[in-house]
């Protein structure tokens, strides 16, 4: 029937009643999808013809920056090129994305610079755009294929490592704006990536501790996991706020940490008690074999660890990992409880408190939903990548 | 009738006295006694449960042995990790499962050791790798991984790795037992050639036309104890006991 060339009338009805009408359910369940079909559809359409996207195209900088100083703003351009180039380059080194892909990639691109950028901006998105795809075909097109593959990559990592105490930098160079002030898009990344970045390890470290037999490292890691799990993130953050600085004699200058950064610290520490019991969950999924085989072999603890246990329980938890990071990126979202203005923050506050755009929570909220989406299916994506990569699954 | 290669077989070189072993309730080593001598190859048989594996693997401390001495090559295997490493390094292990580490490349995985462990350069350990690869004949398999491979190559790979560390014993716990009937053939080769070079083996195993051909001696363990022990002839020809009949009977 559907090689047939021509579709007649007749061909047409007969899928529909076969396909949607079979039987007394199926019909009743067609009507009724259709029903709320149809209502969910004109009610984007109605919401979309209304829709005034004023409230997320002057507020740009706000959301994006939050309460950085206008004097300040220029240094969000270097931040956001530099982090550019070290990922489009190493999509061209180390990913290879399909024409699919790469269309998305691009399409991500293009929703952004349609709400946010009037013409005094433009020029830098043209920039930033040129920067990504120079990044990206330099890499795939030269680098891939030259003898100087490996080391680049080495270099590549190296950048990755330096890219936040480079943003710390850029932000503070030449008298720039405390902690404080930073805000918006920029403060979730930032409090995002310490988290990860300092959670990992502490949470790996904390993950063999607990699976030791000495019993006092045993303890120690157990009681900070189970504690830091026995409480909401919120209620940490307060404790860092309130409690902390009660508690700790001032050395230091403890007590006037700046709020962003005691929120990195307990974030950190929140990340790493869930990252270790995801990896602990790992480390019992190894095969009893290869520990006897490592033992056979008479391979020391630290070899046996690094070479044999972490890489093959690391790897068959990545999904879960990639969770956890997903899962505290918008748990960073809670820092509002410390009067920090994150993106989440200004998206609802603008509509309230400016005269002009009363009523507007709908376009601002979906934009900064919007954000926070482009952020984690980026990271699923690259966590279903890294798993193809690492052929897991498969050996 | 197979003609053996005359090998000087040597002075004991693992003297296990009376060693017990228990799991819980259950007591898997009653009280074995055995000497192994220097480039003899040792075949232990018996029905499952009997204590074969448990055996073999308290003379790397896989398992800890309860009571009664073990002694390798002059080293006593007890608490001390000195000791526990020494004898390590002059055992290699071949389990019925490959246990070969699934992540890394099959040369890596029998270059690991060596660099490791005795502290070898990356190109010396890949060397003595590739020269053992190629003794048990899969040199072009050793850039692959562990799951492009058949099980027999799986089995040599694991082979290879345990005797790159150059052991003076090399230990089989029941090696074939988990391959497909027409890979049995290439390892069993490959232990052949092994024992003939004059390594000191002690394989469990069930492969009755290997033990014949190629063992020195047989042990004979059933509930936890040697029930008897002797030349391949004695055994097949004139076993005294009646459980080593039955179980005879029902092998062969």
């Amino acid at each position: 029937m559907m090689n047939s060339p021509k579709l007649n009338f007749k061909d047409v009805k007969d899928w529909i009643m076969s396909s949607f009408f079979s039987s007394k359910l199926n019909s009743v369940l067609t009507v009724f999808s259709s029903l709320l079909l149809i209502y969910v559809i004109s009610s984007l359409f109605g919401f979309l013809s209304s829709a005034e996207w004023e409230v997320v195209r002057i507020n740009r900088r706000l959301l994006l920056l939050g309460r950085l100083p206008l004097e300040d703003t220029w240094r969000a351009w270097p931040i956001l090129w530099v982090v550019c180039i070290i990922l489009f380059s190493s999509i061209g080194a180390w990913g290879a994305p399909s024409k699919w892909e790469l269309l998305l990639m691009s399409l991500a691109f293009i929703l952004p610079t349609l709400i946010f950028f009037t013409m005094p901006h433009i020029w830098h998105v043209v920039v930033t755009f040129l920067i990504c795809s120079i990044s990206y075909l330099i890499s795939r097109y030269f680098i891939k294929k030259s003898s100087y593959l490996v080391q680049a990559k080495k270099v590549l990592i190296v950048m990755w490592i330096l890219i936040l105490p480079l943003t710390f930098l850029i932000l503070r160079v030449g008298g720039g704006p405390p902690p404080t002030l930073w805000g918006g898009f920029l403060l979730n990344i930032l409090l995002a990536s310490v988290a990860i970045v300092a959670g990992f390890p502490l949470g790996i470290l904390l993950a063999v501790g607990r699976a030791t037999k000495l019993p006092a490292i045993k303890t120690v890691c157990t009681i900070y996991i189970e504690t830091i799990r026995g409480a909401p993130l919120v209620a940490w953050l307060l404790l860092a706020w309130f409690v902390l600085p009660k508690f700790l004699p001032n050395l230091f200058g403890l007590n006037e940490v700046s709020v962003v950064i005691r929120a990195m610290i307990v974030l950190s520490f929140f990340a790493s008690a869930y990252i270790a019991e995801v990896i602990r969950g790992g480390l019992q999924s190894i095969p009893k074999g290869q520990l006897e085989a490592a033992d056979a072999l008479n391979l020391n603890y630290t070899s046996k660890l690094i070479v044999i246990i972490l890489p093959q329980a690391i790897r068959v938890v990545i999904p879960a990992i990639v969770s956890t990071f997903i899962g505290m990126f918008k748990d960073t979202s809670l820092v509002f409880i410390l009067a920090l203005t994150d993106l989440l923050q200004v998206g609802r506050l603008i509509p309230e408190q400016d005269p002009k755009f009363f009523g507007r929570q709908i376009e601002a909220l979906l934009v900064v939903a919007s954000l926070f989406w482009i952020v984690s299916v980026s990271l699923s994506h690259v966590s279903s990548k890294l798993e193809k990569n690492l052929g897991i699954g498969t050996r | 009738m197979v003609v053996k290669k005359k090998k000087k077989i040597g002075s004991p070189i693992i003297i296990a006295e009376n060693v017990t072993k228990s799991f819980g309730n259950f007591q898997a080593l009653k009280g074995i006694t055995a000497n192994i001598l220097e480039k003899e190859v040792v075949v232990v048989l018996g029905p499952s449960g009997s204590g074969k594996s448990t055996f073999i693997r308290t003379i790397n401390r896989l398992e800890p042995h309860d009571s009664g001495k073990i002694v390798v090559d002059g080293v006593e295997i007890n608490d001390d990790v000195k000791n526990l490493q020494i004898v390590r390094s002059n055992v290699g292990m071949v389990f019925q499962q490959f246990n070969l580490f699934p992540h890394l490349s099959v040369l890596r995985n029998v270059t690991l050791a060596p660099q490791k462990v005795k502290s070898l350069s990356r190109d010396d350990a890949n060397d003595i790798a590739m020269s053992i690869l190629n003794r048990v004949g899969i040199p072009e398999q050793a850039d692959k991984f562990p799951s492009q491979l058949s099980g027999g190559q799986q089995q040599r790979v694991a082979i290879a790795r345990a005797l790159a560390m150059q052991p003076k014993i090399m230990l089989f716990d029941e090696p074939t037992s988990a391959l497909d009937p027409e890979m049995i053939k290439e390892v069993l080769e490959v232990m052949t050639e092994l024992a003939e070079s004059g390594m000191t083996m002690i394989c469990v195993t069930h492969e009755m036309g290997f033990a014949r051909s190629v063992a020195d001696r047989f042990l004979f363990f059933d509930e936890g104890l040697i029930v008897e022990e002797g030349t391949p002839e004695h055994f097949f020809k004139n076993p005294k006991e009646d459980r080593t009949k039955l179980f005879l009977s029902q092998i062969l």
